[in-house]
């Protein structure tokens, strides 16, 4: 049957709407080569159709297929892309090495630049009024206070203040920190905050 | 009932407000690119085929021929349907699929309420959608509207539930959604109403990927 092995391409994503997934080189090429093929038979036949007006059908049915393959693939990279994105707001620039592995070289590509593209906008803002830039990814909650007390999750290391001071971040330590300093590595999982 | 119904409907307004990708979502659900379309699409609908096929006999699993014979019917997948019934003359006739028949529509007129829509068709609304203008009696858009306000408060029941297992057993994909995002509006709404301190949170990607780690983790 037409069209099937793009739909398992299809469901994994739709299994995890949540996390990205490996990027599935092998079934990605299989369905180009499926289509490859479906081309090929279709010219095949479209040549012979001056004598048997029937194969026309045939022509259109295979055509529908490899449309159909088209759409799916696309929807998958769109989907992962989008994922992509959210990517570089809840993690940051830099990629972890177990997560950056799960992009293909093409998709980290498109990553670096947006990436790239977002530090240069938010670098942008606010230059007329004497600020500059604004980092976008900070404060999407509204802060209630300037000091909060966090929950060391893991080992993380020494975290260096604004005013200089080193922070030992030692996994189950408990830290009073400024707000400001610590919601990036709250977003990041690494610190949790105690209410 | 009237002020809940009020309520959600005022909460899904919040919702829009506050998670302003989630409409965003909604609308790419009819596109080129969704994934639920899709998936609806690859459901299988019987057609007649008015025309023979050269070549074409594995499409139906049941027949030895090279070529498949027209007259025949055969389940085909809806996209295949679809595009072959626009061609110029139709190279098939879509019939309905059992869950729209006479027989199940009186059920779903009756109580749409006792039908386990999750067993019977996953996108009971939008397959519905696609195949609703092969009615010839146009019946099964009068039967959509007519379940789902049947199943209304079904729906409304099952985003208050706390016991959520057994509520959204009997729901469809599309209902499910609707369902999970009620709750998660009325949660954030009472959040909202206490007015308490929001903590800061780790954000939702970091936080599954971790998850799934640890189950892979635990799986070893």
């Amino acid at each position: 049957m037409f069209a099937e092995k793009v739909i398992e391409l299809i469901k994994e994503v739709d299994r995890n709407p949540d996390t990205i997934d490996q990027y599935n080189d092998e079934k990605i090429r299989q369905i180009i080569e499926e289509m490859h093929l479906l081309f090929k038979l279709n010219m095949n036949d479209a040549n012979a159709t001056t004598e048997n007006r029937s194969l026309w059908t045939t022509v259109q049915v295979r055509h529908s297929a490899l449309e159909r393959n088209k759409r799916c693939i696309l929807a998958y990279l769109y989907n992962r892309m989008k994922k992509i994105k959210t990517l570089r707001w809840e993690f940051g620039a830099v990629l972890p090495p177990d997560i950056r592995e799960l992009l293909s070289d093409d998709e980290y590509q498109w990553f670096s630049k947006y990436s790239g593209n977002l530090a240069l906008y938010m670098r942008s803002l606010g230059q007329d009024i004497g600020y500059s830039g604004i980092d976008l990814t900070e404060n999407l909650k509204p802060p209630k206070s300037l000091f909060i007390e966090v929950l060391c999750v893991v080992d993380y290391g020494k975290l260096e203040l604004e005013d200089g001071d080193v922070v030992m971040l030692k996994k189950n330590s408990r830290h009073y920190l400024p707000t400001s300093e610590c919601q990036t590595l709250i977003r990041q999982g690494i610190l949790k905050q105690i209410m | 009932m009237v002020i809940n119904c009020q309520s959600l409907i005022q909460n899904l307004k919040i919702n829009n407000r506050i998670f302003p990708k989630q409409k965003q979502m909604s609308t790419e659900n009819s596109g080129y690119l969704s994934i639920t379309d899709i998936l609806v699409t690859t459901e299988k609908v019987p057609c007649k085929f008015l025309h023979d096929l050269p070549k074409m006999g594995f499409l139906d699993p049941s027949a030895a021929d090279v070529d498949l014979k027209a007259g025949c019917s055969v389940e085909i997948p809806l996209w295949l349907a679809e595009s072959l019934y626009s061609r110029r003359p139709p190279l098939v006739s879509v019939e309905l699929p059992k869950i729209y028949k006479e027989s199940y529509r009186e059920i779903l007129n009756a109580d749409a309420c006792a039908v386990d829509l999750h067993k019977l068709g996953q996108h009971f609304y939008e397959l519905g959608c696609y195949v609703a203008k092969h009615d010839i009696k146009s019946e099964v858009a009068a039967t959509l509207n007519n379940t789902y306000r049947q199943r209304f408060r079904m729906l409304l029941a099952a985003s208050m539930s706390s016991d959520s297992i057994n509520t959204m057993q009997p729901l469809s994909a599309s209902e499910r959604i609707q369902a999970a995002d009620a709750s998660n509006t009325e949660r954030s709404f009472l959040t909202w109403l206490q007015r308490g301190d929001t903590p800061l949170t780790t954000a939702n990607m970091v936080a599954n990927h971790r998850k799934r780690k640890r189950a892979e983790m635990e799986m070893l």
